[in-house]
């Protein structure tokens, strides 16, 4: 009975698998892939942040199991560097500056010693060379058929305060490695992409009587003003043709959800609960999701516009203050602890409408600004964790998370 | 006969605790396969990636107020800071006074001039949220100065979430100080 019992316990134990092990033997199952540098030209300290930077990007693909070690070689070498033979694949690089001063980098990625792919790419300028990098990684995730990681070329727009009522809002690349101030001088806040293209965006002046927002097209630096609002002016979300607008306003008084027609200048009030509507997102062109307060603390909620039909969203967390959506799914950012007198934590989520499947994206620290990539497949967000900021990114479909540490001040809103 | 019983059930547990659906390991095989095999290498193409470099600057004429009116400073500094409980927007009992003597002051020495009430909220919750907190504390502050016989043209209102604390540290007092309604006085 004894030698029974421990063969069924032996084999309960070897089934008895969870996702955190799943996800262990996923990383061993990747193709290795080796990077090698054949640059000519630029020092030391530069080869190496440029090495870095690519590690890191194809590191967030997800399809590799990508060696960290620097290894140089030549260009035309027929044979991969010695240590790097075992390896599926190696990815060999030179960089050269011409005479123009440009960053040429070109790549090709060898499987038994052959060429599988192989690309040149030019940038105008050495410091903005992370846009290689990203593009390098893009290319050959697409070569590789994996999942479109598109969003590695879009750009993330953000603000950051710099003095009290002093804000400056920055263009930058996905990781935040580059950074391109925008707007400078005055009292900016939340930007918001404005089309699919980014080329302008919304924000909220708070230095006029009224705060107002305002659009600027960074092809031509116009900037109009679009609609003013006494107390509260957000634009939270804009639909897929860059039409309709969701706004945080308080035209009477009070925090409310409305929607925008940038066409016709009308707007319909979406919300009308006596405490606070924010935040709407849309799921379809005819449902939005928002937090409210209705329940007495912040909460996930939809509405269908043009009916009053509202349903709660999520049923776990006592304080749900930001969320972003794609399609079915919702990321919502939760208050783990509610306490005046202690550092609190907040932690991202990942429900879905069509299951009551929840899943806790992060662990520590304050993670905050959820902000879905357009086609759902990562969700980019800052984590405040003993003292350090940094701009992370989960890959949803490969449960996967990666940071990236930040240089300056704290991000006030961020869009993607 | 009762330790058979009992391992049994101890087995019967184990077994549904331990129930996996998924594939234990993942085929490297299928993996690794699907990966096309390049017929031959296509011309090579270079990308260039472009970059524009202007800024808009703003320079700072909103806030230029340079002949400052003396007693207007004089009457903003005698104005209170109203404070709030965490995650809170109601008025307390402590508070309500200090809207009551505003409101004397705005009914006679400030009598000319219009106020904004600015809404701020402590860094725990940096998001829209916290702005609409702060907006409900400013609010609340409306209502009660207006109940205090203040007429509502004369008072606008802004929230600035955590983005003008006037205290940076971590502790329980600095974040006190943040959540909070200012009064700004306007000509």
């Amino acid at each position: 009975m004894k030698i029974l019992f421990l063969i069924l316990m032996l084999f309960g134990l070897l089934f008895g698998g969870d996702a955190t092990i799943e996800v262990i033997k996923k990383v061993d199952v990747l193709p290795s892939l080796a990077v090698e540098d054949a640059s000519i030209s630029y020092d030391d300290s530069f080869k190496l942040k440029f090495f870095k930077s690519i590690i890191a990007d194809l590191n967030v693909l997800s399809i590799f199991n990508v060696d960290r070690f620097y290894r140089e070689t030549h260009y035309n070498n027929t044979n991969v560097v010695a240590s790097n033979r075992n390896k599926k694949y190696v990815l060999r690089y030179k960089m050269f500056e011409d005479d123009g001063g440009a960053l040429n980098v070109h790549i090709k990625l060898l499987k038994n010693n052959e060429i599988e792919f192989s690309k040149n790419y030019k940038i105008s300028r050495q410091s903005i060379y992370m846009f290689i990098s990203h593009a390098i990684a893009f290319d050959i995730n697409e070569f590789m058929g994996a999942s479109s990681v598109e969003w590695m070329k879009r750009k993330v727009i953000f603000s950051r305060i710099v003095g009290p009522k002093k804000s400056e809002i920055i263009i930058s690349d996905y990781t935040l490695a580059y950074q391109r101030v925008i707007l400078k001088g005055g009292f900016n806040i939340f930007p918001k992409w404005a089309n699919k293209s980014q080329t302008a965006f919304y924000y909220t002046a708070l230095d006029p009587k009224v705060p107002t927002l305002k659009h600027l097209d960074i092809k031509t630096l116009k900037i109009k003003s679009v609609i003013t609002s006494d107390g509260i002016m957000i634009c939270s979300d804009v639909s897929p043709n860059g039409i309709t607008l969701l706004l945080t306003m308080a035209k009477k008084g009070q925090p409310d959800i409305y929607s925008y027609n940038i066409k016709t200048k009308k707007y319909i009030r979406e919300t009308t609960y006596g405490g606070i509507d924010v935040n709407a997102q849309f799921m379809n062109k005819d449902t939005i999701v928002f937090i409210s307060s209705r329940l007495g603390y912040p909460n996930v909620f939809s509405k269908k516009l043009n009916t009053n039909e509202i349903e709660q969203m999520v049923y776990y967390g006592t304080s749900n203050s930001a969320c972003s959506s794609n399609g079915e799914y919702i990321v919502y950012k939760a208050r783990e602890s509610s306490n005046a007198y202690d550092i609190n934590t907040f932690n991202l989520h990942l429900i879905s409408t069509k299951t009551d499947f929840i899943r806790r994206l992060t662990a520590t620290g304050v993670n905050e600004f959820p902000r879905f990539s357009k086609d759902g497949d990562a969700i980019l967000f800052i984590k405040n964790y003993k003292g350090q900021s940094a701009i992370g990114i989960i890959r949803v479909n490969h449960n996967k998370n990666y940071l990236f540490p930040l240089k300056y001040g704290k991000v006030q809103s961020m869009d993607w | 006969m009762k330790n058979i019983v009992l391992s049994s059930v101890a087995t019967v547990l184990l077994l549904f605790t331990g129930c996996s659906q998924s594939e234990p390991a993942v085929d490297i095989k299928s993996n690794t396969e699907t990966i096309a095999v390049v017929e031959e290498v296509k011309s090579v193409e270079t990308e260039v990636v472009a970059s524009e470099e202007s800024m808009v600057s703003l320079s700072s004429n909103e806030n230029a107020s340079s002949n400052t009116n003396l007693s207007m400073s004089e009457v903003e500094s005698k104005l209170p800071a109203i404070y709030f409980a965490f995650d809170k927007f109601e008025i307390d009992t402590a508070m309500q006074v200090k809207i009551s003597e505003a409101a004397d002051l705005g009914k006679n020495g400030a009598k000319s001039y219009s106020v904004k009430l600015e809404g701020n909220c402590d860094e725990w919750g940096s998001d829209e949220y916290n702005f609409a907190l702060g907006l409900k504390r400013a609010s609340n502050v409306k209502k009660a100065l207006v109940s205090e016989g203040i007429d509502t043209s004369r008072i606008s209102m802004v929230s600035y979430g955590e983005s003008n604390a006037v205290c940076s540290d971590k502790t329980q007092a600095c974040w006190a100080k943040n959540r909070r309604v200012d009064f700004k006085l306007l000509p």
